[in-house]
């Protein structure tokens, strides 16, 4: 899943993005306000992860501009002040949920996993198919109730494709949406990735689509 | 002792003046009483001695004696009023030839005639006019117990001094009441103070009060609104200060989570640790600025005695402590140090934290091989970085606490300007924040 990152603390950005990618997500990290608001509109985003306490250009001008744009991507705000008043300006700036800091870790993969379940139209924790099912926010991965070690890019892909059931995906949508800015991806690591999950997961798995993508068709 | 409610002292000093001032007036009348009567008296018991005196006494029956002993007493049994006066005649060789049967008779005989005298009669106090008859052969004595004249004046006194005493506590009871309405409004206030909430800094009513006590409070109410402003700016402090700590803290939180996550940690110790050094360094940079700031704007750094500053020794000390970081950054440094400089006198340690934050941002927020200047003269200590600008819009917030420009790479707690203007402020002096040249200064110069 791939995340847009603003924040300018170095020491939190570079947590935030060395954590959520350990925990299976393509973290895009922006420190400047202006850039950061750039950004959303250069890649395929599943969701923002938006620091208010922004210098240059404030978190909730950068959300109301997107917003007025038209951008949907589903926003959780990061900030420092944890009032009421602040909470209720930012959501109903257009932020989908927030978090105070100090936060764990594990608390933004949450609110994160959730944020892209609903925007989604998906409330269910797990996102299944057919006899496979997948936990966003464990990463667990089962077949036939039997736990299936996946790499966590495979993991991601599963994820992608789960979430998009019934849709053709093309080649490079997919390396958009898995990878960030700072992966170096070779040319064929999405038919790779694909090799791999049939492998592990079922010859039929997904269909591929001759020169368009490839699709998993739910009926 | 415990001092008395001033409406009680009131109330007991007029109650005893009151009191006081009937005694006196009392006595007075006793007195102006007293001798009206003894006047009024003597006079007539004169009057009867004369008419006694001009009876012819040289034919006197023998048995006149008894017949006017029997009608004295009748005339006694028929009137109450018994005024003490009697009379005796008396020969010139002092023989009793009459007497009023009653005090009369035991009268001594005195040549002390033509004057007031008082004897004892009887065991009692009585005062005897003597007069000679008009045939100058006897002598007649007209006396009045003095007792009865005390009786008598104490009446008048009592009658004069009884609607007085009425008077007097009509008067108290009144007193009374209109000391205690007059202090309903002391009351009140005292009610008002009392039932407030101490967050309540309001200030309070003066409409109703008199024009004595209103001047308490309005002193109360300016005390209360510089409470309520002092106040107001801890509170600020206290919930700036606990959100500036939250970013260093969840940085440390994170990297924490992020180590626990990682595998091969031994690959990664080093790194996180350090990454975590840094948050650490921070929160104890923050904390100690913040704990500083706090002490400059409570007021307690004692800054009584005053040294003389020596500008070039504390420059050397703040350039000895950066060297390493202006190495690093291969910045260049240039001082040129008068003699003479705003601040000549003043604390050392204040001067030299204000040096310190001054050089420690030039440092950090001037890029690498960037010429710094620290120039002091007469009029002037100035900080000059090259190669930085900031915009006019941060220019103005600078010395705001917690106040940090875009983009900022280095960390910092946002409290040093706000910590230099203070101490420049100790110093009666003002701080201005400039772009000048090719670079950014900061000046401090005589207000």
């Amino acid at each position: 899943m791939r995340v847009l990152l603003v924040e300018d603390d170095r020491l939190i950005g570079d947590g935030l993005k060395a954590g959520l990618e350990k925990l299976g997500f393509a973290v895009d990290w922006f420190t400047d306000g202006l850039e950061g608001e750039e950004a959303l509109y250069q890649a395929p985003y599943e969701v923002v992860i938006l620091d208010l306490g922004l210098p240059g250009q404030d978190g909730l001008d950068i959300l109301k501009k997107w917003r007025t744009k038209g951008r949907k991507e589903p926003v959780l705000i990061l900030t420092a002040r944890g009032d009421v008043d602040q909470r209720i300006i930012g959501l109903n700036s257009g932020a989908d949920d927030y978090l105070g800091k100090p936060f764990s870790l594990k608390e933004v993969q949450a609110r994160l996993n959730a944020l892209v379940r609903r925007s989604n139209g998906s409330s269910l924790p797990l996102l299944t198919y057919k006899n496979i099912s997948f936990n966003p926010q464990t990463r667990q991965v089962t077949l036939n109730g039997k736990e299936v070690i996946l790499s966590p890019k495979e993991n991601n892909l599963l994820e992608l494709l789960l979430l998009n059931k019934n849709k053709i995906l093309s080649k490079e949508a997919i390396e958009n949406k898995i990878y960030s800015w700072d992966d170096e991806v070779q040319s064929n690591a999405v038919e790779v990735h694909i090799h791999h999950l049939r492998k592990k997961l079922g010859r039929d798995f997904v269909r591929t689509i001759n020169k368009i993508g490839y699709i998993l068709e739910d009926k | 002792m415990k001092k008395l409610s001033l409406r009680l002292r009131l109330l007991l000093f007029f109650t005893g003046a009151s009191c006081l001032i009937w005694l006196c007036s009392g006595l007075l009348s006793w007195f102006e009483c007293r001798e009206k009567i003894d006047e009024f008296f003597d006079q007539y018991q004169i009057l009867m001695a004369r008419q006694l005196a001009s009876a012819d006494w040289s034919s006197l029956a023998p048995e006149t004696q008894n017949i006017t002993n029997k009608i004295i007493k009748h005339i006694h049994n028929a009137d109450e009023e018994d005024e003490a006066i009697g009379f005796a005649v008396f020969s010139h060789s002092g023989e009793m030839i009459f007497h009023d049967n009653e005090n009369g008779k035991y009268f001594p005989f005195s040549p002390y005639v033509g004057e007031f005298r008082n004897e004892k009669v009887d065991e009692e106090e009585w005062r005897i006019v003597r007069v000679y008859s008009v045939d100058k052969k006897y002598v007649i004595a007209v006396g009045q117990e003095i007792e009865y004249r005390t009786e008598v004046t104490l009446d008048m006194v009592e009658e004069f001094l009884t609607p007085w005493l009425g008077g007097l506590f009509f008067l108290l009871i009144i007193v009374i009441y209109f000391v205690g309405k007059e202090f309903s409004s002391l009351r009140e206030l005292t009610k008002e103070l009392k039932k407030r909430r101490p967050d309540d800094l309001s200030a309070l009513s003066t409409v109703k009060l008199p024009k004595e006590i209103k001047p308490l409070t309005d002193a109360m109410n300016g005390l209360l609104k510089k409470i309520d402003a002092m106040l107001k700016r801890e509170k600020s402090f206290i919930s700036d200060s606990a959100h500036e700590l939250r970013s260093p803290l969840t940085a440390l939180k994170v990297q924490l989570e992020v180590l626990q996550l990682t595998e091969n940690k031994s690959q990664s110790l080093t790194e996180s640790l350090n990454k975590m050094d840094l948050c650490v360094q921070r929160c104890t940079r923050l904390v100690e600025q913040l704990l500083f700031l706090s002490k400059l704007e409570s007021g307690l750094t004692t800054f009584d005695e005053k040294e003389k500053i020596s500008w070039s020794e504390i420059v050397a000390i703040t350039l000895d402590e950066y060297k390493e970081n202006i190495d690093n950054k291969k910045q260049h440094i240039i001082t040129e140090i008068g003699t003479l400089s705003p601040i000549e006198k003043g604390n050392h340690i204040l001067l030299t934290t204000l040096m310190r934050n001054l050089l420690d941002n030039a440092v950090k927020y001037s890029p690498e091989g960037a010429k710094i200047t620290i120039y002091i003269s007469k009029d002037r200590i100035e900080v000059h970085n090259s190669d930085v600008k900031i915009s006019a819009n941060h220019l103005r917030h600078l010395s705001e606490r917690f106040y940090r420009p875009a983009g900022q790479k280095e960390n910092g707690s946002g409290l040093g300007l706000s910590i230099v203007s203070k101490i420049a402020a100790l110093h009666k002096c003002k701080i201005e924040f400039d772009n000048q040249g090719d670079g950014f200064s900061v000046i401090i110069s005589n207000m």
